[in-house]
């Protein structure tokens, strides 16, 4: 890295930059004006955070568009957490702002009552920005950058010509969408949409340090606000970029500018912007060993996305083949059109150990086969979604948003009202292997082996186990979801077919349509907090695995037998997002053979058909945290140095030599 | 007939070519001061109690007693424990039933171009086992990771079976590998010969164990006899402080008669002055 890439990375880290931020400005309180219309409301609101914020740069900043008020001076509008999308990246890049305002002038004429206001409200809200914009520019030049300075005469009003300008623009662009409080805005696919930029400079004669550095320093400024902008935990910001993918022709979309970002995150080690890569069976090896070795920096990325999954899913949930192909990913692993849709992808998590909770305490009593169980299970999955699909998704009026969602400005209406082209709702499942595993142990003590009364099964829930150990201990042993016993992945398989089957045809209050998922967000403490002692030998309370992935108390013969347990259901089906999740101990990382097998290993389930997979290199404080209840780790597994070992049969002192050597690990 | 086997592990990553899964025998002839495996030492049916999470209930020890009179880890012990920490080590399979769950994975195996790699304790001392089990892997390649300790026919025999090999040495001198290995090498240095004549591929690897194996004269003395059977690569196991780790689940104590805290000498320029590329492993 350059320099001037170092000196800015030290400025990120030392968090001392953040100090320039300043209170907000006016005294008295923001009121709404009431007797504007919601859509101009909302424009209202969005120029009035915006008139807070002055220029301000961090350290050598090339590209400028910082927070500065330590607060937005507007409050959060009732609809407003809505986000999880991807942006228009691509027509504000050809034309700017401008570009959409000629779209509006050709408009206007023809255009309805709702629709001029609908162009009114954009139109005050790019005249803000542009007078933030020229603010800017005369702050670069009273620093002496002029650089940045000449290039805001072009972006972002006009189209971007080269690289920097691009970057420019989409920066603009999160800068004045995290204003507006709109939340979780993707990048979508970096490597399409700037492709054209890139490749002018490159022709310009840009070179590939400088192309590399400016990448480099795109990344730090993605990083500089995000303290303000947290989602349910400190960066959870749904900052995420995909990169590669194929197109219609099978071709591979992997090209130079993906490889710059690998490079740039690599070098950098920063937690933005998170890096989803779009893979198929077709993939070579190569990628991924170039995957892997930022998952061997502790990342926690890149996230993997199958594409022989995923475009056949959107396919068959009737998004129009260009956009199934173009498909991004949001905040985390939600599968998402880009650019056009208003899709809900996390309106709703469906609890399923709840639901075989409910099954069980219903129909065990009575229950003569495992057939009855499963009616039971297949019912009350039914209501719950009933209680679930009351939720109607927080959707409002959002000027500002709706110019950069197509077709909104053509079709003269904002994203609140039917300017977007999708409508669809995701729905989250969490807990998937706890409720197979519990119903398949009750398959097995009570129907098959005999063994165990349903009463005792029931008066062992009811007492979370206590006094009932035995039971546990014999419930625990049974084989669980990533064992690769088919006789437990059917039950998986079964949960599974009954979800898309309740979601199929629903129709949300939107006109779209209900996505199954394997995703579990923060529902793996959240709906598990709800749920009591289940015959898996899960205790009240205790968390689900996170998203798609073994239970925390299963004990699996190892990493292959659990990717192909999560690998038989047909993912095309389920496929709205939630990946298998593992976590690999960063000595195997140790050199480039350990490197190239868990390469081979992501291929693999890749190959399988898996949907998506993500890989933690493990740190430190999940050892910390397993020493401390190692009953939640049983499947922790550590590279002593040419074995592994679970972590919970090391001694206490050689776990603290583990734990120490992870001390210089990220 | 059956073969004990005290763990699988899959995805083990430094046990030859490709994505592997490691099958651990139980039992060995050699009984190393050093060994990191203690579980694979016997032949017979173990218990281990993991002690992370134990509360000291005694339950597990009750139920052995019950069994047996003296307290002790049994099988009753297993369901006994109430956080599930105690484990039967040495699960017996027919070579059908080891074949049948190593091809559930085979895909993935011969995709990566890796296979199965047969360890122990000491694989040879199930050689009629894996003789008949080798056969039922179908495409899967086969690594052998021994110590070289059996009789020559019957090494011949696994060998046969087998596509690979990774050979441990660990001291020239059999006087030296008697007291810490419990046995001469007489017959390891004799199989080693003819694996080096057989013209199977394999691999010799040394594990380094510091003042024991990692002296100067053993590395010399090996690096003499390495390059008399014609080879000129070996591999290197630098000792980890970590080996002692599951003697106390065993209800054992890990006694290393040497200094564990000695850095390891690593012996390259020993190797190279006998034409032998050494790398660490």
């Amino acid at each position: 890295m350059t320099e001037l890439v170092k000196r800015q990375l030290d400025l990120l880290r030392s968090r001392e930059y953040r100090n320039a931020r300043v209170d907000v400005k006016r005294d008295v309180a923001y009121a709404v004006p009431e007797q504007l219309s919601p859509i101009m409301q909302s424009a209202d609101r969005f120029c009035a955070a915006l008139a807070e914020q002055e220029p301000l740069f961090h350290g050598e900043d090339l590209f400028g568009f910082n927070r500065y008020t330590k607060e937005l001076c507007t409050p959060m509008p009732v609809g407003a957490h809505f986000g999880n999308l991807t942006v228009d990246y691509p027509t504000v890049l050809a034309g700017g702002l401008g570009g959409i305002l000629r779209s509006i002038d050709e408009k206007y004429a023809t255009a309805d009552e709702i629709a001029r206001e609908f162009y009114d409200s954009v139109r005050t809200c790019f005249a803000a920005c542009e007078r933030n914009v020229n603010a800017y520019r005369e702050a670069a030049k009273v620093r002496g950058n002029d650089r940045l300075a000449k290039a805001l005469e072009q972006v972002p009003m006009k189209g971007a010509r080269d690289y920097y300008e691009a970057l420019i623009t989409v920066r603009f662009m999160h800068y004045i969408l995290r204003i507006n409080r709109t939340m979780h805005i993707g990048l979508g696919r970096v490597d399409q949409y700037m492709k054209p930029y890139f490749d002018a400079s490159v022709k310009n004669g840009v070179t590939e340090i400088e192309l590399l550095e400016l990448t480099e320093l795109f990344f730090i400024a993605m990083n500089l606000d995000t303290d303000l902008y947290e989602g349910v935990q400190q960066g959870d910001n749904g900052q995420s970029m995909v990169l590669g993918g194929i197109d219609k022709e099978g071709r591979d979309m992997f090209r130079a500018l993906s490889e710059v970002c690998l490079a740039a995150s690599q070098e950098l080690c920063l937690i933005d912007p998170k890096i989803n890569l779009r893979v198929n069976r077709n993939t070579p090896l190569s990628l991924y060993e170039r995957g892997t070795q930022l998952t061997k920096q502790g990342l926690g990325f890149p996230q993997y996305c199958n594409d022989d999954v995923i475009i056949p899913a959107m396919l068959a949930w009737g998004y129009d083949e260009e956009d199934a192909y173009n498909y991004s990913i949001a905040a985390c692993w939600e599968v998402l059109p880009s650019y056009n849709g208003a899709d809900y992808p996390n309106v709703v998590t469906m609890n399923f150990p709840l639901v075989a909770e409910r099954a069980i305490y219903r129909a065990l009593p009575e229950a003569k086969n495992f057939s009855a169980l499963q009616s039971a299970f297949v019912e009350e999955l039914g209501a719950e979604f009933a209680v679930l699909q009351k939720e109607k998704g927080r959707y409002a009026p959002a000027a500002l948003l709706s110019a950069f969602i197509r077709p909104c400005i053509e079709r003269g209406r904002d994203i609140f009202a039917g300017g977007a082209k999708y409508y669809n709702y995701g729905v989250h499942g969490a807990g998937i292997a706890n409720a197979a595993d519990a119903l398949y142990a009750v398959k097995r003590a009570v129907f098959e082996e005999k063994s165990v009364a349903a009463q005792e099964i029931l008066d062992a829930m009811r007492a979370d186990f206590v006094g009932h150990e035995a039971l546990r201990a014999k419930l625990l042993a049974y084989p669980k979801m990533g064992c690769n016993e088919d006789a437990v992945d059917e039950v998986g398989c079964f949960i599974m077919d009954a979800f898309c089957c309740c979601l199929k045809g629903k129709r949300n209050n939107r006109g779209g349509i209900y996505r199954p998922g394997t995703g579990s967000a923060m529902e793996y403490l959240w709906s598990a907090a709800r749920v009591g002692a289940l015959p898996d030998g899960k205790r009240a309370q205790q968390p689900y695995p996170s998203s798609f992935s073994p239970s925390l108390t299963a004990r699996t013969d190892g990493p292959l037998s659990a990717i192909q347990s999560f690998t038989k259901f047909d993912m095309k089906r389920i496929a709205n997002g939630g990946p298998f999740t593992m976590e690999i101990h960063d000595t195997v990382f140790r050199n480039e053979e350990g490197e190239r097998k868990v390469a081979m290993l992501v291929k693999s389930f890749i190959d399988l058909g898996g949907h998506q997979m993500q890989l933690n290199a493990v740190n430190r404080e999940r050892l910390l945290d397993a020493q401390k209840h190692p009953e939640n780790y049983p499947n922790l597994i550590v590279r002593v140095w040419g074995w592994s070992g679970y972590f919970n049969e090391l001694d206490v002192n050689f776990q603290n030599h583990i734990i120490s050597r992870c001390e210089f690990t990220v | 007939m059956t073969g004990r086997v005290f763990s699988i592990e899959e995805f083990s990553t430094f046990d030859g070519p490709g994505i592997r899964t490691t099958v651990f025998f139980k039992g060995c002839p050699l009984k190393c001061v050093w060994c990191h495996n203690p579980e694979g030492q016997s032949g017979g049916v173990e218990y281990m109690r993991s002690p992370n999470g134990c509360t000291g209930c005694g339950a597990c020890l009750a139920a052995g007693a019950k069994r047996t009179g003296m307290p002790c880890l049994c099988e009753e012990s297993v369901v006994a424990c109430p956080n599930g920490l105690v484990r039967r080590v040495g699960i017996d399979y027919t070579p059908e039933e080891l074949a049948k769950k190593l091809t559930k994975n085979a895909r993935i195996l011969q995709g990566s171009g890796g296979g199965i790699t047969l360890s122990g304790g000491e694989p040879l001392m199930h050689a009629d086992f894996i003789c008949a089990c080798a056969p039922l892997l179908g495409e899967l390649s086969v690594a052998l990771q021994t110590c070289g300790y059996a009789d020559g026919e019957i090494f011949a025999r696994v060998l046969e079976v087998c596509d690979f090999v990774l050979y441990d040495l660990k001291l020239a001198d059999s006087a030296a590998h008697r007291k810490y290995c419990g046995v001469g090498n007489e017959r390891i240095l004799q199989n080693y010969r003819a694996l080096a004549k057989s013209g199977k591929k394999f691999v010799t690897r040394i594990p380094l164990i510091p003042t024991v194996t990692d002296t100067e004269e053993n590395l010399e003395a090996l690096a003499q006899f390495i390059s008399s059977c014609g080879v000129d690569y070996v591999e290197v196991l630098p000792y980890n402080k970590l080996t002692g780790s599951k003697y106390r689940s065993l209800r054992r104590r890990y006694e290393p008669n040497f200094d564990e805290a000695r850095e390891n000498n690593l012996g390259y320029e020993i190797f190279r002055r006998y034409g032998i590329t050494a790398k660490k492993m």
